[in-house]
């Protein structure tokens, strides 16, 4: 195969298990350079999941994936060297500063004059007065900072990113946006997990479902809706199985109980 | 190219039920044109990641401690080392620490490292856990509190080489703050002979060997721990085999099949000062904790389990706590315990020391020990493995949730301890039987059974007060551990004299006055009724002493604890 035309990333029948419970049905996935794929779904729908087997943090009950050529089952340390995770709900070491762990991440990662790298994404997510603080006492939004400095200090060109804007204030949500749009632009690729619709609709150029452990439906964001007028929000309710009707009548019936009681 | 192809199937629709794990037969990716990083691994890595570790460490404790208790806790230490130094003159008699003297009256040097050696060997194999520890790190990591024994499940870092760097940090750690610290206060010791005239049998030259013997003995507990750990981990047959093992051992090393001295590796390095030993004996301990730490597969899963529900059934069942708080939190604290598996883990190991002592009740004839160990010298012994459980019972799980709910972090501590004696009694219970009905001691059953409960109750309630939720970074508070000591050594040593009254009395009556006299060569004298009452007494006195002790703990729970955030 021609190296340019190679995808990314590969996995033939990649399926998780907990006991009976199925958290991912085998899944045949194939993503090029370039792309900003975005899988959504609603919560608890395998989406994280999906995630964390192909960047080598799960190891599959089923199939076979590969990662920039590397086999993420038989060495998922080198996977994790060479692309960029932020996790959804974790937070770095409590008892590191900041510094102290970007330093830690880019030596793991082998990654030279890491100094610079350390100072430049300090300096980029505005934590310079935090720079020595320890991380348990830091915010919220100030570890997810950390977390995603972490992700882009060996600047992999390929980023995992689950809910990577949960905590973070509008002013950084958008410098981040603009950042990895750039990225994708300059020939990195994304993988993006969120259930939030509005980040598919401004950031992602394809797109899948998800629901139960498998994918509903996959494509660009213009072609998964079925006419001009449909929303995403409409398109992922049919999809994951509730009628737009049935929801609506739901939020009436919200409301009218409301009014009844201030009756 | 470009694009993604995303497609499901069914479960059953795909057979192969193996991942593929071959490196050859590659798929197709390419990294394009990223120079791809190496990770660091080997050397390398557990270098950077110790290092890194060893810093967390010490936040971690000066987090709990503040950095006066932290320095207090060597120097104390220090100081009560330097006060044995000199009463060992008392212990061994004039010979120098180079001579093996056997005198009636006295230990021999022998004797002594022995007794310093075993109780750090029990102590490091109950700090060595590092499998369980790196277990709930994993699954904890998502909560407010991370640590870097869970970096592998993000970082390129192999779980293996993270748990190696925290055994070795843990051996350096407790090589600085308690072995280092002890060794200096021999030290004083015997400054205090050239500069104050006080006589003192031990030599510098003891010192370096001691101090390398101890570690040897350290560096052997906690990598036995963390092998028995690791093995756990890895499910069955290890949890049937690896308890029956260490019950066996235990017992035969009761029954003097294998001399426990052989086992103390420091203890033999200590004895023959060979330089080839040490080297050999520290890199067998070194072995052992790097085979344990390969033991250590990645895996990061956590299950996504259904169950059915238990908080309501159990709740229900402790219709005798009454209403209110405590009852529901005993009921959550239960939940935690059975579905985090605590509950097998702890009961295996509160029950794997008693079992080798009642292994060892039958097989071995007391009437022929040296020391007239009876069914109430075991009563206040069991009281010792409540610190224990206590600290894995504020371990299950992060309470932080609970500052947002109308409760306090008194109740809860209140509830670990219910939640302690319900959970363990039962075991005492039933060996503290069986050691009655083996010893043929019906007569002491009743006692024993109050000294037993009383100082159970009272050493956990003691914990509680003092450590709260963090017992487990208590551990380098010296105003905390000084008073635990105290309130600890004091009634248990009362109790463990008391207990010598009794037993095989016509064999044993006036045990401390024949001791006071003669020493270890003392001899039996005949049965002495009226000591027999006055030791029973005063048995009762000292537990009904213990239970008003734990009220008033109880009570002054919410002076010490009612402000304190939920946190541990």
């Amino acid at each position: 195969m021609v190296e340019s035309l190679a995808p990314l990333v590969m996995a033939e029948d990649m399926a998780k298990k907990y006991g009976d419970f199925i958290a991912l049905h085998p899944l045949n996935v194939e993503v090029h350079a370039g792309e900003f794929f975005g899988v959504f779904g609603p919560n608890g729908a395998g989406k994280s999941t999906f995630i964390k087997l192909l960047t080598g943090q799960l190891r599959p009950s089923k199939g076979r994936i590969e990662v920039l050529g590397i086999n993420a089952v038989s060495d998922p340390q080198k996977v994790k060297a060479n692309i960029g995770i932020v996790p959804e709900s974790e937070s770095p070491p409590s008892f590191l500063t900041p510094v102290e762990f970007l330093e830690f991440v880019a030596k793991l990662r082998t990654v030279e004059n890491f100094n610079e790298q350390v100072e430049h994404w300090i300096e980029w997510f505005g934590l310079g007065e935090k720079r020595d603080t320890m991380c348990k006492d830091l915010s919220k939004g100030q570890r997810q900072k950390v977390m995603l400095a972490a992700a882009f200090i060996h600047k992999p060109k390929l980023l995992f990113l689950d809910e990577p804007f949960a905590n973070l204030d509008p002013i950084y949500q958008r410098k981040c946006r603009q950042w990895l749009l750039e990225h994708v632009k300059n020939g990195g690729t994304i993988f993006l997990c969120s259930h939030v619709l509005e980040m598919a609709e401004r950031m992602c150029n394809r797109m899948a479902i998800i629901n139960n452990g498998k994918v509903l439906a996959a494509g660009t964001v213009k072609g998964l809706k079925q006419s001009k007028d449909e929303t995403l929000e409409d398109v992922f309710i049919r999809l994951v199985g509730r009628s737009i009707e049935d929801v609506e009548r739901f939020s009436d019936e919200g409301v009218k109980d409301k009014d009844d009681e201030e009756e | 190219m470009t694009g993604v192809r995303v497609v499901s199937r069914d479960w059953d629709e795909v057979t192969d039920v193996q991942p593929a794990l071959e490196s050859g037969n590659s798929l197709g990716t390419s990294a394009h044109d990223q120079q791809l990083h190496e990770p660091l691994r080997g050397w390398n890595a557990f270098s950077t990641t110790f290092l890194v570790m060893f810093k967390e460490e010490g936040r971690k404790s000066l987090e709990f401690a503040k950095k006066r208790q932290m320095v207090l806790f060597p120097l104390l230490l220090t100081l009560v080392t330097a006060i044995t130094t000199i009463g060992l003159q008392f212990l061994v008699g004039d010979s120098s620490a180079q001579v093996a003297d056997i005198e009636s009256k006295t230990f021999t040097w022998q004797e002594l490292r022995f007794a310093l050696h075993l109780p750090l060997l029990m102590f490091s194999l109950g700090m060595g856990t590092f499998a369980f520890m790196g277990h709930d790190a994993i699954v904890h990591r998502s909560g407010t509190k991370n640590y870097l024994l869970a970096a592998p499940a993000l970082q390129p870092l192999p779980n293996s080489v993270a748990h190696f760097a925290y055994f070795i940090k843990d051996l350096c750690f407790y090589v600085m703050l308690i072995l280092s610290p002890v060794v200096a206060g021999m030290a004083v010791g015997i400054l205090l002979e050239s500069l104050a005239g006080i006589s003192t049998p031990l030599e510098w030259s003891s010192l370096p060997w001691t101090w390398l013997a101890m570690i040897i003995t350290l560096a052997q507990g906690l990598a036995i721990a963390f092998l028995a750990s690791a093995l756990w981990m890895r499910g069955r047959p290890f949890t049937i085999f690896g308890p029956v093992v260490i019950v066996a051992l235990g017992i035969a090393i009761g029954l003097g099949k294998f001399d426990i001295g052989s086992m103390l590796w420091g203890l033999g390095v200590q004895s023959s000062q060979s330089i080839l030993g040490a080297a050999l004996a520290l890199l067998a301990s070194l072995a052992v904790g790097l085979c344990s730490s390969a033991l250590i597969i990645d895996d990061f899963d956590i299950s996504v389990v259904e169950r059915d529900e238990l908080l309501t059934p159990i709740y229900n069942r402790l219709g005798f706590l009454g209403k209110g708080e405590i009852r529901l939190i005993v009921a959550k604290e239960f939940v935690d315990l059975i579905r985090s598996g605590s509950l097998k883990k702890m009961t295996v190991s509160y029950a794997i020391p008693l079992l080798v002592l009642l292994g060892m009740a039958w097989l071995v004839d007391f009437a022929e020990a040296p020391i007239p160990i009876n069914l109430l010298s075991y009563a206040p012994f069991l009281g010792f493995f409540g610190f224990n459980f206590y600290s894995w019972l504020t371990i299950l799980d992060s309470p932080e949730f609970m500052n947002g709910l109308p409760l306090g972090v008194p109740q809860l501590i209140r509830a670990k301890v219910v939640v302690y004696f319900l959970a363990t009694s039962w075991i005492s219970l039933i060996f503290i039987v069986l050691m009655a009905w083996r010893l043929d001691e019906w007569g002491a059953l009743p006692t024993s059974i109050i000294v037993m409960f009383a100082n159970s109750i009272y050493i956990v309630a003691l914990t509680a007060f003092l450590m709260g939720l963090r017992p487990n970074k208590a551990i380098f508070d010296a105003s905390i551990m000084i008073w635990f000591w105290i309130g600890t050594v004091i009634p248990l040593l009362l109790l463990f004299l008391l207990s010598f009254t009794q037993g095989d009395v016509s064999l044993y009556g006036n045990w401390w006055e024949r001791t006071s006299e003669g020493g270890l060569a003392a001899t039996a004298a005949m049965y002495d009724q009226s000591m027999v009452e006055q030791g029973y007494k005063g048995m009762i006195a000292i537990s009904v002493g213990l239970i008003l002790a734990s009220a008033l703990l109880w009570k002054l729970m919410d002076r010490r604890w009612g402000y304190a955030e939920f946190s541990n």
